[in-house]
């Protein structure tokens, strides 16, 4: 009798460790792909984790659906809002199907690290793919020999906007060359305006819009070549080229009536408000730099109307031409070793997929895919930028966010600060903030 | 005469219907119904076990035919409860994954499954215990009782700390050994100096100037005549605001807009206009700025040390005050010399948790509209969290957390020293 009572006691508690123990597998989500050659059985679903905002991801979603055509398996397009955590969290956990990711510097990390698998592993024709977006892109996303992400998406950074109709009323012209944007910012100081609104506070990460006009900056002194360089740490970041560039854009910042408010002043102004005095009668401000996002994730004002109110020009070349993008990459992580996985990237990047994706205004999303032609986009601003970039993949002079491809340290920390301090401090202390910044970076 | 008991397993039962013979004269009970009583059965169980001698007379012995006839039911309502909570734990567990689950369904079965779950283990636990030999019953059934919480305060505390330790002999991404080049950075990186620094000027100043303030509140609120509950609640009330929450209240007042981005709403400002003066950048105004992210903590503290303080006034014999009084102490004396010695413990137990918060404080400077590096306002908290989480450098981060739980052993010390000093006075 006492045997049997302590056989079943034992026997319970061995149920409720079961228990415990089956909840706690079913929480990983089943096992992560062996990370190998040999690629898993289809699951019939394809998680897509992003960074993208709801209706964004929404858009996606529909493009997808409508668009993919006739496959044995679902796609779950599925934005964070804390992306940035829950990628390494899920490619760690080897819970990972695929994650668009913003930071290809990110991608490098994980494929160190194993958490992620390879085209080439995956059996996806990487020549292939540098035809279909230019072979720039492609080389983000290359770590020891093999690629790590596809490109899905681009968006331009080098946009200059202003108030169309006061511009033009005004009897002003589209700048060609940086000497013609520097002639226009004279004449509007003329004209007693204030040609730029600009404004770096992003709460903590404050200074990151700043780095956006040092890039921009870079890349049309210095050039490609350079830029290149400078972004892998061949040149340090206080290199005479650095310093020629952060000096051209204090000569923007600290001319006297050029900042609306001052550049001390910019970086309390946050990032969304800064293009609003644009907005005012007569404008407040004339210039405002900003990257294409800004009509949909800071909307300008309701009943500003595009190409009326408001348009855009791409910043112009000063000794060298180049143009600033930034961008998404898909990237597997090792539960998605899946050739349903290997299906949907391919066609996730075909024209008609792509193609859908433009047809949403507000997210602004232009196709690395340099087939998708300029009816594919909602409106003439997205159908511009998308033949700048289109332009720029094909022809190599197109170049991704620096701040996004160095290290974290430097790219979401002493950068942002240095050009935080350089606004505070003034134009005699550009070579200390890139001496700090040269130190930051890691070793 | 429970240990003399034939069936030692029967030893819970007796102590149950030992405790409640009239409400439930009858054995067979179903299980859900009978769950309430598994608490009585530890006490009872324990108090009458334990002792040498059980106290004669209370409780009555169980008949036999009872205990007989009981058993086997039991134990099928055992097997029954584990098969359910085998097969239901899973399921509410897919349940309270799902992302489109109703909230509200899933906040009730969390806490259905998390207030039943702990109730289950501990009912089952002491059951089994129920079933062991006498000899061992008594001595192991505390360790039963303790064994969740240890094993939760290992997993959860002792574990992270050792793991952190470990992590920060490490490198960014954890895979390779660097020695105390992660503490180097610590103690030589300009922004991680500035954050000490400014943590050091944090412990001291907040908890200072809270504490005093507090305690001057609540020997002045003492003394109202009428009043001193809303008075009180006036200033305990930013308590109940999250640290989040009172940094973005308090950007109303430190609030600055440039020239042509509309008007200054902010307080400060608009006091700084009123006078005919420029407005300021208040949050860029170095060293000064961290004076006034300090505030925010002191004015949401104030409240807490001002409850705790005027409590332990009013503890105070109204005697002894009196006594002082007649003597001819001046109000100064009685307050320096009677007031603050007697309740000199509960200062130093809200300082210390003063000490500790003002470590912690990240949220403050983190929602900040403004770049804390560049603006000198860094605090080793936050840079814990930014190291780790945002620029992805797990050593460096758990370097930080290190030496900050290193930092809080002395105060910890200090405090336990004066409470073992307190338990020996008494």
């Amino acid at each position: 009798m006492r045997r049997t009572r302590m056989a079943l006691a034992a026997l319970m508690a061995l149920f409720l460790i079961g228990a415990a123990c089956t909840t706690d597998e079913g929480g990983d989500g089943g096992d992560g792909g062996g990370g190998g050659v040999n690629q898993e059985e289809n699951t019939g679903t394809v998680n897509v984790l992003n960074a993208m905002e709801p209706h964004e991801a929404e858009a996606v979603q529909a493009a997808v659906d409508e668009n993919i055509g006739d496959v044995d398996y679902t796609v779950e397009i599925e934005a964070s809002a804390d992306f940035e955590e829950q990628f390494p969290i899920r490619a760690e956990g080897g819970t990972l199907d695929v994650a668009l990711v913003p930071q290809p510097g990110t991608v490098a990390a994980e494929a160190e690290a194993g958490t992620i698998v390879s085209l080439e592993d995956m059996g996806i024709d990487v020549g292939q793919l540098e035809e279909t977006v230019g072979e720039y892109l492609m080389s983000l996303v290359e770590f020891e020999g093999e690629h790590w992400g596809v490109p899905t998406n681009v968006n331009l950074k080098s946009m200059i906007w202003y108030p169309k109709d006061d511009f033009d009323a005004a009897g002003y012209t589209v700048p060609e060359t940086y000497d013609d944007l520097i002639a226009l910012s004279d004449q509007i100081v003329e004209d007693g305006g204030t040609p730029w609104c600009v404004g770096f506070e992003s709460g903590s990460a404050t200074g990151w819009p700043a780095t956006d006009w040092m890039e921009d900056i870079m890349l049309r002194t210095a050039g490609p070549d350079v830029y290149d360089q400078w972004v892998a740490h061949e040149i340090p970041f206080n290199d005479p080229a650095v310093v020629t560039a952060a000096e051209t854009f204090g000569e923007v910042m600290f001319t006297d009536g050029y900042v609306l408010g001052g550049a001390a002043d910019t970086p309390s102004i946050a990032f969304g408000a800064a293009p609003l005095p644009m907005f005012d009668d007569p404008p407040k401000c004339w210039l405002h730099r900003q990257a294409s996002f800004i009509i949909g994730a800071a909307p300008f004002p309701e009943d500003a109307e595009s190409g009326v109110d408001y348009d855009w020009f791409p910043f112009p070349p000063i000794d060298q031409e180049g143009t600033l993008l930034a961008g998404e990459f898909a990237v597997v992580g090792t539960n998605g070793n899946r050739p349903e996985v290997t299906d949907f990237l391919e066609k996730f990047l075909s024209e008609p997929v792509q193609c859908a994706q433009g047809g949403d205004p507000l997210s602004s999303r232009v196709s690395p895919n340099l087939e998708v032609g300029p009816d594919c986009y909602a409106n003439e601003i997205l159908a511009d930028s998308a033949a700048v970039l289109t332009e720029a993949l094909a022809n190599g002079t197109g170049r991704f966010d620096a701040s996004d491809l160095m290290p974290g340290e430097v790219g979401a920390g002493s950068f942002w600060t240095g050009m935080v301090r350089y606004m505070q401090q003034g134009p005699d202390s550009v070579q200390g903030v890139l001496d700090d910044i040269e130190a930051s970076w890691p070793a | 005469m429970i240990g003399d008991s034939p069936d030692p397993a029967l030893a819970g039962s007796g102590g149950r219907t030992g405790e409640r013979p009239r409400q439930r004269p009858l054995p067979g009970v179903a299980p859900g119904s009978r769950r309430g009583e598994g608490w009585n059965v530890v006490e009872t169980t324990e108090v009458r076990t334990s002792g040498p001698e059980p106290p004669p007379g209370e409780g009555e012995p169980t008949p036999p035919d009872e205990r007989a006839g009981r058993s086997p039911r039991r134990l099928v309502a055992l097997a029954i409860g584990a098969a359910a909570a085998v097969i239901l734990f899973p399921l509410a567990f897919a349940y309270l994954r799902d992302p489109d689950a109703n909230r509200v369904g899933v906040v009730a079965l969390a806490i259905v499954v998390g207030v039943g779950g702990v109730f289950l283990l501990f009912w089952v636990l002491n059951r089994t215990v129920d079933f062991l030999p006498a000899r061992f019953r008594e001595t192991i059934r505390p360790y039963v009782f303790v064994g969740p919480a240890l094993v939760l305060l290992l997993v959860f505390l002792v574990y992270p700390v050792f793991n952190t330790i470990f992590i920060s002999l490490r490198n960014s991404s954890s895979t390779e050994f660097v020695g105390l080049d992660n503490y180097r950075f610590v103690f030589t990186d300009s922004g991680m100096l500035r954050s000490i620094r400014n943590t050091a000027g944090w412990l001291v100043l907040v908890p200072i100037v809270a504490v005093s303030t507090g305690l001057a509140f609540a020997v002045m609120a003492d003394r109202l005549i009428r009043g001193e509950a809303v008075a009180k609640s006036l200033i305990f009330l930013p308590l109940a605001i999250s640290f989040a929450g009172a940094s973005i209240t308090w950007q109303l007042i430190y609030s600055y807009r440039p020239q042509g981005f509309g008007s200054n709403v902010g307080l400060l400002n608009g006091i700084v206009l009123g006078l005919g003066q420029d407005p300021v950048r208040w949050l860029e105004l170095q060293p000064w700025n961290n004076l006034f992210l300090m505030v925010i903590m002191v004015w949401m503290q104030t409240g807490f040390a001002m409850v705790v303080l005027s409590a332990a006034i009013k503890s105070i014999p109204d005697e002894i005050i009196e006594a002082a009084r007649i003597d001819g102490a001046s109000e100064l004396q009685v307050f320096w010399r009677i007031i603050v010695p007697t309740i000199i413990p509960t200062i130093v137990v809200v300082t210390t948790y003063m000490i500790i918060n003002s470590m912690k404080v990240f949220d403050i400077v983190f929602v900040q509209p403004a770049n804390a590096e560049a603006n000198g306002t860094v605090v080793m908290a936050e840079r814990m969290i930014r190291w780790f989480f945002q620029l992805n450098h797990n050593g460096r981060g758990a370097a930080v957390a290190v030496v900050l739980f290193i930092a809080v052993i002395p105060v910890m010390i200090w405090n336990m020293r004066r409470f073992r000093e307190e338990e020996a006075i008494r």
